[in-house]
């Protein structure tokens, strides 16, 4: 055989263990790319022309495409908030996002705000798991946040670097989750 | 040939340059990079091996591998942009 296809061979396994490897999952699906390439080109050198075309359109493309997708839409926590506490401007949820982003963003989990105009609306939607926590903005200063979700309260507790009233609150048996 | 086949073996090597970027873990943008130049430097490969083997087949492959391997880059890489204005800080 072709001594080239022989090294190009070698490539192979070697992207996949890298893939492996891989824990940011932004940079595996980076990666997956790269894996899709050099097994698209390893099998048109082998012949192989029509796995090739399918791997480099379905491999590469459409499935790096749906694991963004997958990806983005599943590693975000949904935190709800008070709209007048967003509008006030206040300090004490920037600093929250602040220091949400930086604990979670070592799990490569991204926060969202999701504001609502009254208290009633906000408790609604921890009830009914239209998001994974809220945060309340207390008098003088200070935030609360109730979370149902056991694992992100222990993140937080685990590794929180700013005083913050945390309270789990799981939700009624026969939610879900 | 022969000439070819030097030039082939040349094309092999800057391939491997690519790949060894994507095992250094620094910035996604920089794997980025590194995907666009192994997508490609393996449809120039596939061209080549296509002209010194007289296959056609192979040649189509990889035109159609070069032009719509930018199309998913760019998705990608938009998506990825989206991410980093969020405030991902694991993207920076």
């Amino acid at each position: 055989m072709d001594p080239v296809v022989n090294v190009i061979m070698v490539l192979l396994p070697l992207s996949a263990g890298l893939l492996v490897l891989e824990t940011n999952p932004y940079r595996a699906l980076v990666v997956r790319g790269v894996l899709g390439s050099v097994a698209a080109l390893l099998y048109a050198l082998l012949g192989a022309a029509d796995v090739a075309l399918t791997e480099a359109l379905v491999g590469t493309l459409l499935a790096v495409m749906l694991y963004a997708v997958a990806v983005r839409s599943s590693l975000v926590v949904r935190l709800g908030v008070l709209q007048g506490d967003l509008a006030q401007g206040g300090g004490g949820l920037a600093h929250l996002m602040t220091a949400l982003r930086q604990v979670l963003g070592q799990e490569y989990v991204q926060v969202e705000w999701v504001p609502y105009g009254e208290l009633e609306a906000l408790q609604q939607a921890l009830a009914n798991q239209e998001v994974h926590g809220i945060c309340l903005c207390l008098e003088p200063e200070g935030v609360q946040m109730i979370t149902p979700i056991q694992r992100l309260y222990e993140i937080l507790q685990r590794e929180w670097p700013l005083p913050l009233q945390l309270e789990y609150q799981p939700l009624p048996a026969g939610g879900g989750h | 040939m022969m000439l070819l086949t030097v030039v082939l073996w040349g094309m092999v090597g800057a391939f491997l340059l690519p790949l060894y970027h994507t095992a250094r873990r620094r910035d996604i943008w920089e794997t980025m990079l590194a995907l666009s130049s192994v997508a490609t430097k393996s449809s120039l490969i596939l061209l080549l091996v296509s002209v010194i083997r007289d296959d056609w087949m192979m040649g189509l492959v990889g035109v159609i591998t070069l032009s719509v391997g930018n199309a998913g880059f760019m998705l990608l890489a938009h998506l990825l942009r989206r991410m980093g204005q969020s405030g991902d800080s694991s993207l920076g």
